[in-house]
């Protein structure tokens, strides 16, 4: 036992309460940091004194040798990352869904008086004015104006759905490069890490930052974590190396592998998502094409929402909405001109097509007839220009049961109404889907929080008393010295 | 659980923001009126609407529509009235005229009056409104009847055929034949024979003539009944369009649109529940460990 023990451990009492406060004052500046975890220093006993061996010393027993920093820990569940990142995918692909579906809403706009259902009304009324009134020019000028603004609307929902669509396709070349960006950033700390840990320490800012850019690559696709060991040398607390590999829906790697960024021992690479341009547009990464998932990571929904070639079909929300709407204009231009051809305009001479073009994107009325309503076929009899019997038979088509395209016995109006019923039907679908994932996101992310997030009273609590700690240690240090400085100025001098 | 300052703000501000959402959309219903903005907010209750406003636009439109067909009627029946009017006359005429107690003087200025009445009778039958000509079947750009009493070459005879109620269409013309057609002697060489009859004082012919008169008065009065009876018709048809008009129109509001003491009541308690939660977040949020150590 020498003299000076007791300076040694009172100074690393003074070091270990020193780096604790250290580490506090880390927690309460990073209070406010997205991603952080708090961290805390893992206090332990030094070696005692004596160790057992053949030259112990003979002393009534082993003597504590004071304290010192373990190691400092980073405070997180990795089971709590898992379930947050798998949520996290969930949530990200209905709210990208409810968003998408809520731009085609907010574009049918229907129940209003703005949208087609309600430009249809005002068609079929004004033929029924001109079923009444052949001969008047003016209740031809208006049917060929409202069908003019039926056409418009066509038109309009057609382009409108298109260059959503166009948006979305920009909208999964920016989530690519933000996914690849993502890849390529852990990637990066992957290999810092290794060059770290090694050495004994623990990375846990490095750590921090790992696990946010993990969760953000998991709202674009739904991966699954694995970690490996970075050295022998290596703290056995320690993260290690990660590898992320792109999962299906149950979780369950595919076959072959596709490791976005691969950390096994000497491989340490990193595979990128693939985006090409086209009609339509792809994104695909090793073998798998994009989408793979009905429920995960918003890559996937706007995928979904963009369209996608399956067997040779266009697939997709805003696709399928487009070839709706076009068989829908399909079929009213069709069965509209042949009715129309079974008329005889004023002149008493036969009809004409009124509408021109094949679907929802081109349909328009003839130039000839909105120059010269005259030639509108509101008689079923040559020469007979008060009969209005077939601009009659002309409204009645839009509410008609008839066996088209469009289904057996249904009406051009109906197909309509049941084509945003069920454009609805998977809104709200997508509406409680995103709020109830959502729920369960936020739930996870509270525990994950409860675990990891900072606490300022308990770090001031924390503070006081290593502060504490550090002023007894200091004073344990005077004790000491005071000991010594009785020995050198205070011994030898007896009878003086 | 450890429950931290971040979770408590971050949960402050989440309910926040939900009761924000929740305040706008009372706010939004109490605005337009309506339960939803959007098909996904309840999409049979936007297919319904749909449905609904377009009965309600089709029923406003066969009430035009019906209006027209009243319009039509009422013309027609003012028309067969005054012509009535006028056979009357002749038939008047015609008695006297068979009488012995008549010379020939006074049966050409009886024949004078018939022909000013014959080119009466020839106005009203080419009655036209609104450009129409009312007794000229679905030929109603051309006159039925010429200057000199023969019939015009597009003479036309077809129904005018108005649809009043879905499926019904309503014939709203009186036929021309038969107004202007007895035991296939026309009405305008009736009276050509009672003038010429008239001009030779011809008493057998006279008298020959107030039978066919008779005949065609008879006709023109049977036309009038027949429209009088789809008057009646029209009058019910309109009656059940005004009903299903009401109808239509409640099941649309019953449908889609708010009921207001339910939304402002909801209204007023989200609004205490915002209060209330923004009153607790800023005395949960506010207060640390350092405010209590000296």
């Amino acid at each position: 036992m020498s003299t000076f023990h007791g300076l040694e451990m009172a100074k690393r009492a003074l070091f270990t309460q020193q780096s604790a406060i250290h580490t506090t004052g880390h927690n309460i500046s990073n209070a406010n940091t997205k991603g952080y975890s708090r961290q805390r220093v893992n206090f332990e006993t030094t070696t005692p004194y004596p160790v057992p061996g053949r030259n112990q010393p003979q002393i009534p027993g082993q003597i504590g040798t004071g304290v010192q920093a373990g190691s400092v820990e980073r405070i997180r569940t990795q089971y709590l990352d898992e379930q947050y990142r798998s949520e996290n995918s969930k949530s990200s692909y209905w709210h990208t869904t409810s968003d998408a579906l809520e731009r085609m809403e907010s574009l049918m706009n229907e129940p209003s008086k703005n949208g087609l259902a309600h430009t249809m009304n005002q068609f079929w009324d004004a033929l029924q004015v001109l079923a009444n009134n052949p001969e008047n020019e003016g209740a031809r000028s208006v049917v060929a104006r409202r069908g003019e603004a039926v056409a418009d609307t066509f038109n309009y929902i057609s382009n409108t759905l298109r260059s959503i669509r166009s948006d979305i396709d920009y909208q999964i070349d920016v989530t690519v490069q933000n996914a690849n960006s993502l890849i390529d950033r852990i990637h990066k700390i992957n290999e810092q890490i290794q060059e770290i840990e090694p050495h004994g320490y623990l990375a846990n800012d490095l750590y921090d930052e790992r696990d946010r850019l993990i969760d953000e690559l998991s709202s674009i696709v739904n991966i699954e974590v694995s970690y490996r060991k970075s050295a022998s040398s290596s703290k056995d607390i320690a993260d290690g190396i990660v590898t992320i590999e792109l999962v299906d829906d149950h979780g369950s790697p595919f076959e072959p592998t596709v490791k976005l960024v691969d950390g096994t021992a000497g491989a340490m690479t990193v595979e990128h998502l693939t985006y090409s341009k086209g009609e339509p547009s792809t994104v695909s990464v090793g073998d798998i094409q994009l989408p793979y998932s009905e429920n995960n990571g918003s890559l996937n929904a706007l995928v979904h929402a963009y369209g996608f070639e399956e067997n040779g079909e266009l697939k997709g929300l805003y696709p399928g909405m487009l070839a709706e709407m076009d068989k829908l204009a399909n079929v009213f231009i069709t069965e509209f001109n042949a009715i129309h051809r079974n008329g005889f305009d004023i002149t008493g001479n036969p009809g004409q097509a009124f509408f021109t073009g094949t679907n929802a994107g081109d349909i328009a009325v003839r130039d000839a007839i909105l120059t010269n309503p005259d030639l509108i076929a509101a008689a079923s009899e040559a020469n007979l220009v008060g009969d209005g019997s077939n601009a009659s038979n002309l409204s009645d088509l839009l509410d008609q049961p008839i066996n088209s395209a469009l289904g057996q016995s249904t009406s051009i109006n109906g197909f309509y109404r049941a084509l945003i019923g069920q454009m609805g039907v998977k809104a709200e679908k997508a509406n409680a889907m995103s709020a109830n994932t959502d729920i369960s996101k936020t739930q996870i992310e509270n525990q994950r929080l409860s675990v990891s997030s900072v606490s300022l009273d308990e770090e001031i609590a924390n503070l006081i008393k290593f502060q504490h700690a550090y002023n007894a240690a200091a004073r344990n240090m005077t004790v000491v010295d005071e000991l010594i400085d009785r020995i050198i100025n205070g011994m030898g001098i007896v009878g003086r | 659980m450890r429950v931290t300052q971040n979770m408590l703000s971050n949960q402050m501000l989440r309910n926040l923001s939900s009761n924000y959402g929740k305040l706008d959309q009372y706010l939004e219903q109490l605005h337009t009126g309506k339960k939803v903005r959007r098909p996904s907010d309840n999409p049979v209750v936007a297919m319904k609407g749909m449905g609904y406003r377009a009965e309600v636009s089709k029923i406003e439109q066969f009430k035009n529509n019906a209006s027209e067909a009243d319009n039509w009627f009422e013309n027609t029946d003012e028309a067969l009235d005054k012509m009535t009017k006028a056979l009357h006359r002749i038939y008047d005429l015609a008695v006297q005229g068979s009488t012995g107690s008549y010379n020939e003087e006074d049966r050409i200025n009886m024949m004078s009056e018939v022909k000013q009445l014959k080119e009466h009778v020839i106005d009203i039958a080419n009655t036209s409104v609104g450009g129409k000509y009312i007794f000229n079947g679905r030929q109603t750009d051309q006159p039925p009847v010429n200057k000199d009493g023969s019939f015009n070459n597009l003479y036309n005879n077809d129904s005018v055929m108005i649809e009043v109620a879905p499926g019904t269409k309503l014939a709203v013309n009186a036929i021309p034949n038969r107004v202007f057609n007895a035991d296939n002697n026309d009405l305008f060489s009736t009276i050509d024979r009672f003038i010429t009859a008239l001009e030779n004082s011809d008493q057998a012919q006279i008298n020959e003539s107030i039978g066919d008169i008779q005949t065609h008065t008879d006709q023109v009065v049977n036309a009038r009944a027949d429209i009088g009876a789809r008057m009646n018709r029209l009058e019910l048809i309109i009656d059940r369009l005004d009903h299903q008009e009401v109808v239509a129109k409640k099941m649309m509001s019953d449908n889609e649109d708010v009921d207001y003491e339910e939304v402002i009541t909801d209204l007023i308690t989200q609004e205490s529940i915002l209060r209330a939660s923004l009153a607790a977040g800023s005395r949960t949020i506010q207060p640390t460990l350092l405010d209590f150590l000296r």
